[in-house]
Formats: C-alpha cells, sequence, structure tokens
C-alpha cells in the first residue's frame, strides 16, 4: 500500500481545486443552501437544526456522488488512471486518494456549516465527534458507491447525467433536511440503501433531534465497507 | 527486453486487435507504426500491464507480464494515448505525484522533478495551471514525468499526435533526452524515422516487417514516388491517388508529364503491402 501517494493525490486534487477553482466549490454549496434556505422559510425556522445537520452530509454525499463524472472522466477521458496501473500503487491507493480528495474538497463548506451551526447553538463536543465520524464513513461509502458506477459507465456521454440523478436521489430524498421520525419505519429501511439515510438518522439521533436508531450504526459501518470493496473490484485496474 | 510469443488479444465485443504476434525487441529506440486501429497500442498496452491478452506469452524486462507484472511496473513507464493533463494541477505537481506513485518520498520527487523540468526547459512553466500550457506543453509534461522516473523501458503510445508542427519538434526533442529503452507507437512515418532505431510495422493486428529504416527502405534504393488520379499500369491505389515507383532518372519526365514526384518514406512499405494509408 503507496499511503504516501493516496495522501498526495487527495492534497493536490482536493486542495488544489479548491484554490484553483473555488466555482466548483460554489457550485457544490449551492444546492444544501439552496435547501436550508427554502426549509428555513416554509417551516418558518422550526426546522433549521435539521437542514443544518442536513447540510453537511448533503455536502459531502453530493461531492462524493459527482465522483461517478470525474472516476469515469479521468479513466476514459484524461487518461490518469492508465498512467498510474504502471506504476507501484494498487486500486484501494487510487480509490482512497480520490475518496480523500472529496473530503478535502468539502472542506470550506464544512467550515461554513460550522459557522452557521455554532451561530444557533447546535453543537456539543459529543455532537461534534460524532459528526465528524459520520462525514468520514459518509464519505468512504458514497465515494465507493460511486466509484464503482463511474468503473462500470463505457461511455462518458451518460455519466453527467447519472452523477446527477444519484446526487438528487441519494442526497435529497433521505432524511436528510427533514426528521427522520416523519417517514414509516419501513420506508427508512428502504432508504438506507443510499449511505446518506443512515447518517442522517444517526445525525439527527447524536444531535438530541430525535431518538437514536443504533441499528443505523451496522447498516452504516457495512455500507461503507460493502461500497469501498465493491469499487476495489469495479474499478478497472488492468483491463481484461 | 521484449519478448513476446504468439500474443493475441480479442476484445469482448469481438474485435481482433492481435493475432499471434511473436516479436523480439532489443535496440534502443523502437517505434511500432501503423494506421489507427491496426493493434499498436493494444500491443503497447499489453507490454505495459494495462491490458490482459487473450493469449500466448509476453516478457518485458525479464519479467513475465502475466506473472510477475508487479516487478515490470518497477522497470517501465507508460505514457498512455491522449493523456492529458488535470487541468488544475501544474508541471510540477504533475511530476511529483508521478513520482510518488512510483515509490519516490517527497523530497526525491522534488528533486528530480525540478531536474527534469530543467532539462526539458520547461522550469520556467512549473508552476503554471496546466489548462494554461499548449498542447505540446502539456505533452511535454508526460515525457518529463518518464524522464523523471529514469525507467529502464518507456512506452509511449502516440506521444505527438494532434500537436502543431512546432509542438511535434519539441516533443521529440524531449524524447530523445529520455534515458533506458524507449518503445513509442505512431502513425507518422517521419516520426518513426525522426527517432527509432528500429521499426515494427503493425496491420491488422499482425507484424508485416521489423528492421531499421535503412534496411526496410533499401527494396527503393534508387527509386521515386510518381503519383497520379489517373491509373496506369502497375500502380497501387491509395483512395484516388495512383502510385509506382521508378527510377530516380525518370522523375523529370514524369513531372513534365504532370505527376508528383515524390521521395521514398516508410509510407511506401505500406503502399507496397495493399495497405491503403488515406484516412
Amino acid at each position: 500500500m503507496n499511503l504516501r501517494f493516496s495522501l498526495a493525490f487527495a492534497w493536490y486534487y482536493g486542495f488544489r481545486t479548491i484554490k484553483r477553482g473555488p466555482s466548483y466549490v460554489i457550485a457544490s454549496l449551492s444546492s444544501p443552501l439552496t435547501l436550508l434556505f427554502l426549509i428555513y422559510i416554509i417551516s418558518h425556522g422550526v426546522l433549521i437544526r435539521y437542514a443544518v445537520v442536513g447540510g453537511f452530509l448533503g455536502l459531502v454525499a453530493s461531492v462524493s456522488f459527482a465522483s461517478v463524472g470525474d472516476a469515469a472522466f479521468l479513466r476514459i477521458q484524461l487518461r490518469i488512471q492508465d498512467l498510474f496501473v504502471a506504476t507501484s500503487i494498487s486500486p484501494t491507493d487510487y480509490i482512497l486518494g480520490l475518496t480523500l480528495s472529496y473530503l478535502i474538497f468539502s472542506m470550506p463548506g464544512i467550515i461554513l456549516y460550522a459557522i452557521i451551526g455554532a451561530l444557533i447553538h447546535i453543537f456539543t463536543i459529543e455532537s461534534i465527534i460524532a459528526l465528524i465520524l459520520l462525514l468520514v464513513v459518509l464519505t468512504i461509502s458514497t465515494a465507493g458507491l460511486s466509484m464503482t458506477i463511474g468503473g462500470a459507465v463505457n461511455h462518458l456521454r451518460n455519466v453527467w447525467g447519472i452523477s446527477a440523478i444519484m446526487s438528487v436521489v441519494l442526497t435529497v430524498l433521505p432524511p436528510t433536511f427533514y426528521p427522520y421520525t416523519d417517514l414509516p419505519k419501513y420506508i427508512i429501511y428502504i432508504l438506507s440503501v443510499s449511505p446518506t439515510t443512515p447518517a442522517a438518522v444517526l445525525a439527527q439521533g447524536f444531535f438530541g433531534f430525535e431518538p437514536i436508531m443504533y441499528v443505523m450504526i451496522p447498516i452504516m459501518i457495512v455500507e461503507s465497507i460493502v461500497f469501498f470493496v465493491l469499487a476495489r473490484f469495479f474499478t478497472r485496474w488492468r483491463e481484461n | 527486453m521484449i519478448s513476446t510469443q504468439n500474443l493475441s488479444k480479442t476484445y469482448k465485443d469481438g474485435v481482433k486487435a492481435l493475432n499471434s504476434v511473436t516479436l523480439n525487441i532489443d535496440k534502443k529506440l523502437v517505434s511500432f507504426i501503423g494506421r489507427n486501429g491496426a493493434g499498436k497500442t493494444t500491443l503497447l498496452r499489453i507490454l505495459s500491464t494495462q491490458l490482459k491478452p487473450s493469449s500466448g506469452t509476453a516478457s518485458v524486462a525479464g519479467f513475465d507480464i502475466m506473472k510477475q507484472p508487479d516487478k515490470i511496473r518497477k522497470k517501465i513507464v507508460s505514457i498512455p494515448q491522449e493523456a492529458s493533463t488535470l487541468g488544475v494541477l501544474t508541471p510540477i505537481e504533475h511530476l511529483k505525484l508521478y513520482l510518488i506513485a512510483r515509490g519516490f518520498s517527497v523530497l526525491q520527487a522534488n528533486e528530480e522533478a525540478l531536474k527534469a523540468l530543467r532539462e526539458l526547459e520547461m522550469y520556467d512553466a512549473r508552476n503554471k495551471p496546466s489548462d494554461t500550457l499548449s498542447g505540446g506543453m502539456k505533452r511535454k509534461v508526460f515525457v518529463a514525468m518518464a524522464l523523471a522516473a529514469n525507467a529502464d523501458i518507456t512506452f509511449l503510445d502516440e506521444p505527438t499526435t494532434g500537436l502543431d508542427p512546432v509542438s511535434r519538434f519539441e516533443v521529440w526533442s524531449a524524447i530523445k533526452n529520455l534515458s533506458g529503452n524507449i518503445v513509442l507507437t505512431t502513425h507518422y512515418m517521419e516520426e518513426a524515422q525522426e527517432l527509432a532505431e528500429e521499426v515494427v510495422l503493425v496491420e491488422s493486428g499482425e507484424i508485416l516487417e521489423k528492421g531499421s529504416v535503412k534496411n526496410l527502405l533499401h527494396k527503393f534504393e534508387g527509386k521515386v514516388r510518381v503519383e497520379s488520379v489517373k491509373p496506369d499500369s502497375g500502380d497501387y491505389q491509395i483512395g484516388r491517388t495512383y502510385v509506382k515507383y521508378v527510377k530516380q532518372e525518370d522523375a523529370e519526365d514524369y513531372i513534365r508529364n504532370g505527376y508528383n514526384v515524390r521521395r521514398i518514406t516508410l509510407d511506401d512499405l505500406f503502399v507496397l503491402r495493399g495497405v491503403n494509408l488515406e484516412p
């Protein structure tokens, strides 16, 4: 394993994109911030706590879901992946590097949400620790899911559409921005196919907005492992 | 350095890209030349462990491509066809990232990257985001990667495709700076003539001929190529152009009669084989 490569890739691809392409950062923030605004207006401020906590998760998830296009673009268009195949790194190093770069890329948004959260007094030490863990695990599972799909794509023409659909369906539909208790339990389990659902349900529990649904902890962990392993095997490394 | 034995590749869609290729390569700079779709890239990708063959065996630097790919990867650099830079990253960042992937420490990577950029006269552009560089400079970033990696064998897949003549010349100069053995693919005959010690003619997944440019063109000694749009006896047809080979001393007569007369190039090896080189 070449962890040095994964960290270097994350730094260059994540941080340099923030520095040299700030419009991407604003674009990734636009959807969760718009939802935050709408939820604040429609609920007269009652649900703003949900929208802020959901904003953290929605931001990280939507950035990672965009990696469907990114992974396919690097492989098919830029041929960067092929360049790395003929080196000592493994597909795991490459996937980890990409995943960490999305986490770094989400940082400006995370900081913005942290400021909003601090202003409305939703944080405790425990909830901050829980949120950080949830964001890391969520990044791994959503990026894994995205790269699995990105690895299966043969042509770029459909890939941006797929990533946009995934971003909306798997981020906005789950109880990311509203109380999960508004949904029947079986719907929550169905929506748990999206890694955003267990993350949102747990976040609402750890922040004390709703009861903690402990069963979501193993679901989230198993999903992150499964999606990362799937990405490892579906990423076309040495092609057949 | 490289040997293949009955190497074949058939893609999932049924396209047969390589057909039982047996080959030995031991020269400093070897070029695979052929048309688009001839099988050059497939052969290069198999040799550089990016693609698995359907059958046959090959060894690179003494290691088997199927059994010892990790050992081969330590010895080679492979620059894919039409590889593009990441627009947000600068040349030095590309080089450092690539060298770190090859196992260099961060300090070593920085040192070697700067050295290579200086050598290829790219030092002044080292901190410019690569989406601000010209096409030639972007390709040179990849050649600089190969130079900095200092590998035993460098595979370059169509390193100058799509470049203007000046950029192509820049990349050629950069390639000449590479150490170790170099295997490149091209469909530009003048590129193979300029760079290669040995050329391998590839067509329809098979090796047509192999040798030095001088040896391969020996059969045309004292001749020129005469082109016409009208059919004539003993002609080879290339699209709508008819070609024949005549003695150099007869060239002026043909020019007077309205024929185009050209000097012999590697193109003519394909013409003799009846391969239509028209794009």
